[in-house]
This record gives C-alpha cells, structure tokens and sequence, in this order.
C-alpha cells in the first residue's frame, strides 16, 4: 500500500466532514441524553469490534479454507454462494430467532412466516442457481476445451488447469 | 515518503485498491440515498417551521421510506463486502504515515462503527426488536450524521485513489503478492459480481413487503403486506395501546374542538349517519412495508368546515390513548383539507378492526404510517 498525498480538497472535506460529525454527536447528547449517548457509543464500539474481530476474520477463514479444500472448477459458485448464503443469514435471523415477535407476542402480523422453511426456500434457490452456473460453466468450457487439440493441448484439454 | 506495508497472511488478490474503490462508489451512493430519504422521513413527523410536507403526489411517503429501507438492506452485503477487502489495511504497518494519514485513519472509526450500526439498528428496527438500551429513532438519526460526516472526510482522503483506481487498466492495479500463494478462481469480476447478487437477492427476498407484485417472493421480509387483520399489517395493536375498553365503551365520543366557533361532538353512529367519502390510499409504515386499501370515511376538511374552523387551519388529531409517543399526530393545512384525508370508519367494506383502529382511523395521503392515528377521539383545530 502506497502512501498518500494530501490536497486541499482532503481539508476541506475533513472541515466539512467535523461540524457534520459534531452536529450529529451534539444532537444525540441534547436528544437523548448523556446517559443514552454513553450507551450508544458502547454500541458503536461493539459494532466495529464485532466486524474487526468477529465477522472479517470469519469471512477470511471461511474464504480461505474453501480455496484450499475445493477444486478449483467449482470454486466460484461455491464462493458465491456462501457469500450470498451468509449475508441472507444476516438478514432473517431477527426472525429466525423469533426476536421480533416476542416484543409483540398479541401482533401475529410481525414476522408472520415459517421463516425456517422460508430461509431453506430462499437458500435453496441462491444454491440452484449456484448449480446452475457451474454447469453452465463447466459445459462452455468443456466445449472450449475439446475443440482444438494443440501441442499445448494434447487431446483438446488445457494443461494449464491447475 | 512513508510506504506502509500490510501483512503477508492476507494472500488474497481479492484485497486491492480496485474492488475498494468499487465498493466504496456504491456504498458512496447507497449511503447518501439512506441518509437523504432518513432525513426527510424525520422531518416529516418532526417538521421544523420551514417544512411543510405536501399531501400530494399520495404516494411519495411509500416510495421514499420503501427506498430508505430496500437500500440499507441491500447495503448490508456492499459494507461487509467493503470491509473485508480493507481488513488488511487494519493492520498495515507502521499505522499512520503522516499528520494527515492520522487524521483520515481516525475518520474510519466513526464510519466503520457508524455504518455497521445504522445497518445493523435498521435491520432489528424493521423487525421490531430493541436489544438495546436507547430510544431507536434517536439514535439511528443522529448516528446517520456522524456517520454522513466520517464519509465526507473519507471521501476526501480517497477521491484520487477511489479515481486512480476506476479508471486504470485493471491488471496493473493488483497490489497483493503475486497470485502463486493460492490460485483462486474467483477473480475479481466473480467476486464483484457476487457481492451485488447477494444485494439483488437480499431485495428480491424483502422488497415484497412493499411491492406487493412481489409479496410471494417476499421469504425473508418481517412484513407482507397481505398478512395481518382484514388482510394487512398492524404496528402497534389495541392490547399493547391499552384502548381496547375505552374504543368499544358506549361513552366514546369524537369532538372537534381547538380554534373553531361551534364545538361539535359525535358518536360513532352519529359519524356513520354524515356524508361518506370513499378514498383507496397507501398506508405506509416508517419500516418500510405498506399496502393500499379503500378506506371509507368522513372527511376531516367538512367537519371542520361544520366546525367553523378557518379555510388553512392546521389540526392535531389525538387517540384514546393515554401515553406513549405516537398518541397524536399533526395535520398541515395540506393534509387538513386534502378531500382524502379521511377519519375512516370502514377498511374494504367492512368497519375497522379494532386493531386497525376502531371506531375510527385516520387516513390521509402521503403520511408516515405513525402519522396514520389510531382510536381518534379529539380534532384539535390549532
């Protein structure tokens, strides 16, 4: 990573970018209250440690555990999926867990689904098309594949595959 | 100058000023798009004295708070994705290469922390669950702003990389060690690619809530718009308002009171006996569902002409419930006079369910669904 230079424009906007911050904190301390705001900020530390320490590292754990035990032929469906898998996971588990309806237990229109089954639904569609797109890929470059057989390609396949 | 250098644990090529630079013009949009549509949302049920939110075109309320929340829940995949192709930086070393590197570095806090918060409190919001400690609307407001500043300054530390980046041949861009460590085939179009097909299908599964077209396809969405008593949602029930007694008592009376020169006082029969006015009219929730029914009704502009009240009078309207925030709203002379801003007695046909509102709703076009006052009891011509 290369350093970086510094213009006008950056102080301009870090200027600008202060009093909007300060306007914010201001009117969260005279809103809320200190009490309320001291509370708010734990919660906004928890927020960058729950990414910092928790969510990135799992992601590049996950990422590069499936690198090294997948094929590489079905490595970016996989990828892809389990991206789109985990943010949807993010997305429903307030109603996964319930969480909502227990606030408003008399309210059966909060959360009103079988959000089991219709998360499995959900995921099994992003997985389908997952499938679909390592077949088609696997066919397009099969056909890439057999055409031409070349001194570098005996038999019509690539050598440089792995 | 200074070169800073990341640690070499991170072997992926997918870690690179490019895929930053993309994400970060995304984010760039979605983030302000929140922010605009949030701000305007505030200020429609806290309006200053220079804002007057008009009640036309009737659906502009839907479009923008439905906009407000289908972006902040597409922006949950763009922000992780952002995040994780920066995670090196976290670590590179030695940490600030200059004064200015400092102050831009400390900038990314309240940004990083700003952006999972708003994400993450909008998201519980939506499914109305408060692990926390303080008042949601508050400081999902205020944070926007810290968060809206940390950007500007982020903006401006990043405006010649973000540009150095787009609009370089892409190969030459790759900063992360050569791509012999390991060999992924998800390069970064496959990657990019991902990342905005998990936001497509994180708004395929949600956004029915409010595109009713799509309802079915809504699986993962806290709302459908055709779920709920009498065929739609409901926020706040009569139970949890404490009114169910005081809106079935015979004693339940609707006046119109305030500035006017002929108090008037009703009962419920007495409403159903006057002038009905038939209106089909979004109901648009701050969560971001809503779902269009025909509501029947009297208008609330010829009670207060009976009323004697002035031609741009402006009206709190107030529920029969005791506390809580949301018992009244306001009514700008726009809204007071729209001929669709009804006290509705009947939703489709049938009379209100109590959890709807019963004995009488107000509906009027272009309103934030908690502007939409339940159980009305009292017109306060102001």
């Amino acid at each position: 990573m290369s350093a970086q230079s510094y213009g006008r424009t950056f102080w301009i906007a870090v200027a600008i970018g202060a009093a909007v911050m300060a306007y914010g904190a201001i009117g969260l301390v005279s809103d809320a209250g200190f009490g309320a705001s001291t509370n708010v900020a734990a919660w906004l530390a928890g927020a960058d440690v729950a990414n910092d320490v928790v969510l990135a590292p799992l992601a590049c754990l996950v990422g590069a555990a499936v690198a090294r035990v997948l094929p590489r032929w079905c490595r970016a469906p996989v990828q892809a999926a389990l991206l789109t898998t985990g943010v949807l996971l993010i997305v429903v588990f307030p109603a996964l867990r319930g969480y909502g309806r227990d606030t408003v237990p008399d309210n059966l229109s909060v959360d009103p689904l079988d959000y089991t089954t219709s998360t499995l639904t959900a995921l099994a569609v992003v997985w389908a098309a997952a499938g679909a797109w390592l077949v088609l890929g696997l066919a397009l470059s099969g056909v890439g594949r057999h055409r031409r057989p070349t001194c570098a390609t005996p038999r019509g396949r690539s050598t440089l595959r792995r | 100058m200074i070169e800073q250098a990341t640690p070499r644990v991170f072997t992926s090529r997918l870690h690179d000023e490019r895929n930053a630079a993309i994400l970060g013009v995304a984010l760039g949009v979605t983030f302000t798009v929140c922010f605009v549509t949030g701000v305007l949302s505030h200020l429609i049920q806290d309006p200053p004295s220079w804002f007057q939110w008009p009640s036309r075109p009737a659906g502009l309320y839907r479009v923008s708070q439905g906009v407000h929340v289908a972006t902040g829940l597409a922006s949950i995949p763009l922000l992780l994705a952002k995040l994780w192709v920066v995670f090196p930086k976290l670590f590179a070393w030695p940490p600030f290469t200059s004064a200015a590197h400092i102050v831009e570095r400390l900038a990314i806090f309240p940004l990083v922390a700003g952006g999972v918060f708003e994400l993450f409190t909008g998201l519980s919001n939506v499914h109305l669950w408060y692990p926390w400690p303080f008042n949601f609307r508050s400081a999902h407001y205020w944070v926007a702003w810290i968060t809206i500043g940390a950007l500007v300054v982020h903006i401006g530390a990043k405006w010649a990389a973000t540009r150095a980046a787009l609009f370089v041949d892409d190969a030459s861009t790759d900063i992360a060690p050569a791509p012999t460590a390991t060999t992924s085939a998800f390069d970064r179009r496959t990657f990019l690619a991902s990342v905005f097909a998990a936001a497509g299908a994180v708004t395929v599964f949600t956004v029915g809530q409010t595109v009713s077209p799509l309802r079915k396809l809504a699986l993962l969405a806290p709302r459908r718009p055709d779920t709920g008593p009498q065929g739609f949602p409901v926020n706040r029930t009569a139970a949890t308002a404490g009114v169910v007694e005081a809106a079935h008592h015979a004693d339940y009376r609707l006046s119109v009171e305030g500035k006017v020169r002929r108090k008037l006082v009703f009962t419920r029969d007495e409403l159903v006996a006057m002038p009905q006015h038939e209106a089909t009219l979004p109901i648009s929730c701050v969560e971001g569902w809503s779902t269009t029914q025909r509501w029947r009704g009297v208008r609330v502009r010829d009670l207060l002409t009976r009323a004697g009240a002035d031609s741009d009078a402006e009206v709190r309207v107030e529920s029969l419930q005791r506390r809580r925030s949301y018992r009244s709203s306001d009514l700008n002379r726009w809204h007071a006079h729209d001929p669709d801003t009804l006290l509705a007695l009947e939703v489709n046909g049938e009379a209100l369910d109590i959890d709807h509102g019963y004995p009488v709703r107000l509906i009027g076009p272009n309103r934030p669904g908690v502007m939409q006052t339940k159980w009305v009891t009292r017109l306060v011509v102001q």
